[in-house]
């Protein structure tokens, strides 16, 4: 990075490489070893024919205030043709606080909607059966077994089998540590919890996707797709590692495991990194763990659709969004979320929801972006671009790899700092004029009310907030209380042995154990985690 | 010599997206402000009881999971309670406008967005802190 400091100008990628003016058939020495689609090392996708066959699947992020709120929502993303639905929870679901917690006060149903149990979960999916969607999921972070154990539990309220629905978790604790922020455990033993889940599916779901390791937040915080992915794939190595320790083979799992990727800053960055990063994958899980399914090889690689959304002239954004989308249709990714124009502003409006929905279907469907397999390929500038990012993302994810890998490289604080030097970076950059900003920096003005672009949505409001705690005290006086305390007491033991979480905490979850209470159980058990106030 | 100023940097509440504040916070400090992050996941009366214990002339919050109107509001409060009247309350974050307004009339002195320059906030700090600030 130093040495093209001083070139550092508009030109200067914020994925690391000096773009250059052309590029020709000198750039890319290797054309030869650009493969196939479909074939080893899948840099030009892991399907021969693109995405005829395998369409990307529409996934959208999605929840909002009360469980009811919520169900209203879904059942309109399932009339639109979404494909996958992965709930949003809000923030004192995903780190363990039940409603009623002092901690939650404020942010019940704020973020996204307010799980506290299996109860909550009924009436999110009332009269929407799990087989409604192609795949179903949350994020869980921190609570991965408690998520998976949610879906479990509904699917047999729903009469159906493990085998009639997907289940879609992105349960990647690691980078919550220095990047998103759910963590409440220590790192080794939120490993293990993710882990159990990915254990638990290969044996019981193998058509499950229990893992989904995330680039997204790690290029947000401020690593850049490039280091975001090093730290990505290292985090990978590290579940990799802790499932083969526990005796797994590798392509009893690695076929289940999803990589999710983002790039804001740059189309053809974000279209050369998926490239990139599948050639990686393959080579990685191939020369390093011996695994032969070409499922295990192919990495399937979910995306998120982006710009750089603005708060101002919000309508905008659907055209970097649309825009941001289309490198991952070009890419073939195999599932993708498309943002909404205005959840830089609020939880989404239904309007802007549906936008995005309708931005993705229209890439997927006309105007020819899908028919055939990377159209891109064989570009001077993309494979140019590919080997170079591909350069980039092995020799920092050899740099964790030397030093210790990524846990260390998580607790000694060498992630984070990476990672904030890239978003002091961005800063600089935008503040010295240097990352133009349609609206911002560039041709900006001040004409008039944006407000109008923007649908309000209903906001949680304190009554709700008041009746999500009412509502989690009447369960806890309705439910059986036994059969809640035997099967938390059933978890600690099982914690505290060593054992796989998730049967213990699946006969929580269909006791109608909370969140919160689980989360305890497991506090007890690991111990804190404790905020570090470095900056 | 005159004391740089003193600035508190806080997560309040269970928002975990804290590389604005460090930004901010690294930025300050190029600014020749002395700054104290606190961490993720604060509690308003903890925010107060370091600002105390910092004697710090600013406080900046960093909150962008929508729980700002509630947040702002309390840690306001504690402020005024804990006799911290003159320390000036500063908001980061993704702010609805009608929302700016709310935190203002909870003592917050600026509400600032994404693309707010450091050199900005270092400014609004400067012209507004103890004893610079004209009442309105």
């Amino acid at each position: 990075m130093t040495e093209t400091a001083k070139h550092e100008g508009v030109h200067q990628l914020d994925a690391g490489p000096l773009v250059r003016e052309w590029y020709g058939p000198d750039d890319v020495a290797d054309a030869d070893g650009i493969g196939a689609p479909g074939e080893f090392p899948y840099t030009r996708g892991i399907h021969a024919d693109g995405l005829r066959s395998h369409p990307t699947l529409v996934k959208i992020y999605s929840g909002l205030g009360t469980p009811r709120d919520s169900n209203e929502r879904f059942r309109k993303l399932a009339d639109w043709g979404v494909d996958i639905l992965q709930i949003a929870s809000d923030l004192p679901s995903q780190i363990g606080y039940d409603p009623d917690h002092i901690m939650a006060a404020g942010e019940v149903g704020r973020v996204g909607t307010s799980i506290a149990s299996l109860r909550d979960l009924e009436i999110a999916f009332d009269g929407l059966p799990l087989t409604r969607f192609r795949r179903v999921g949350t994020l869980f972070n921190s609570l991965g077994p408690v998520a998976l154990a949610f879906f479990v539990a509904l699917g047999e309220k729903q009469g159906l089998q493990v085998a009639d629905y997907v289940v879609d978790l992105q349960n990647d604790p690691l980078k919550e540590y220095v990047a998103r922020g759910t963590q409440f455990l220590p790192i080794e033993p939120a490993v293990r919890l993710a882990c159990d889940v990915v254990a638990w599916t290969a044996a019981e779901a193998p058509h499950w996707y229990p893992l989904d390791v995330c680039v997204n937040h790690l290029n947000q915080a401020g690593a850049g797709s490039t280091n975001g992915t090093a730290f990505a794939l290292a985090n990978a190595v590290t579940y990799i590692e802790e499932l083969l320790g526990r005796g797994l083979a590798i392509d009893s799992f690695a076929p289940t495991l999803q990589l999710f990727l983002d790039e804001r800053e740059d189309f053809f960055v974000a279209l050369a990194n998926v490239r990139a990063t599948r050639r990686i994958w393959a080579q990685l899980l191939r020369d390093r763990y011996g695994a032969r399914d070409p499922r295990s090889l192919a990495l399937q690689i979910m995306a998120y659709g982006h710009g750089r959304e603005t708060r101002n002239e919000p309508l905008n954004n659907i055209a970097r969004i649309a825009l941001g989308s289309l490198a991952y249709y070009l890419a073939g990714v195999q599932s993708l979320y498309t943002a909404s124009y205005d959840e830089v502003l609020q939880t989404p409006s239904e309007e802007s929801v549906k936008i995005a929905v309708r931005t993705q279907q229209i890439l997927g469907t006309e105007l020819g972006f899908a028919l055939t397999a990377d159209p891109l390929g064989g570009s001077w500038y993309v494979e140019a671009l590919t080997n170079e990012l591909e350069e980039g993302i092995r020799a920092q994810l050899a740099e964790v790899d030397e030093g210790g890998g990524a846990i260390a490289w998580i607790r000694s604080g060498r992630m984070r700092e990476v990672i904030t030097g890239g978003a002091v970076r961005r800063q600089t950059r935008f503040e010295r004029g240097l990352r133009p900003w349609v609206g911002v920096d560039r041709y900006a003005v001040s004409d008039g009310d944006d407000s109008w672009m923007v649908r309000p949505v209903r906001r949680m409001t304190e009554e709700a907030e008041e009746q999500r705690r009412r509502e989690v005290a009447e369960l806890r006086r309705t439910r059986e209380q036994q059969r809640v305390l035997r099967a938390l007491r059933e978890l600690e033991a099982t914690l505290a042995a060593g054992g796989n979480s998730v049967p213990a905490v699946l006969e929580a979850v269909r006791a109608y154990a909370t969140v919160g209470e689980i989360a305890d159980v497991m506090r007890g058990v690991f111990g804190e985690w404790q905020p570090d106030q470095t900056f | 010599m005159e004391r740089p100023i003193r600035v508190v940097i806080a997560k309040v509440g269970l928002d975990g997206h804290d590389v604005g504040a460090r930004v901010v916070a690294r930025g300050l400090v190029e600014e020749g402000m002395e700054v104290v992050y606190t961490g993720l996941r604060r509690t308003p009366e903890q925010v107060v009881a370091t600002a105390l214990q910092e004697d710090c002339d600013v406080i900046g919050l960093s909150i962008l999971s929508g729980a700002h109107v509630p947040l702002v509001r309390r840690v306001c409060e504690l402020a005024r309670d804990a006799g911290l009247d003159d320390v000036l309350v500063i908001v980061g974050g993704v702010i609805p406008d009608d929302d700016v307004r709310l935190l203002k009339e909870s003592g917050a002195a600026e509400v600032f967005h994404p693309a707010t320059t450091v050199p900005a906030i270092a400014g609004f700090i400067r012209a507004n802190v103890r004893g610079t600030a004209v009442a309105p």
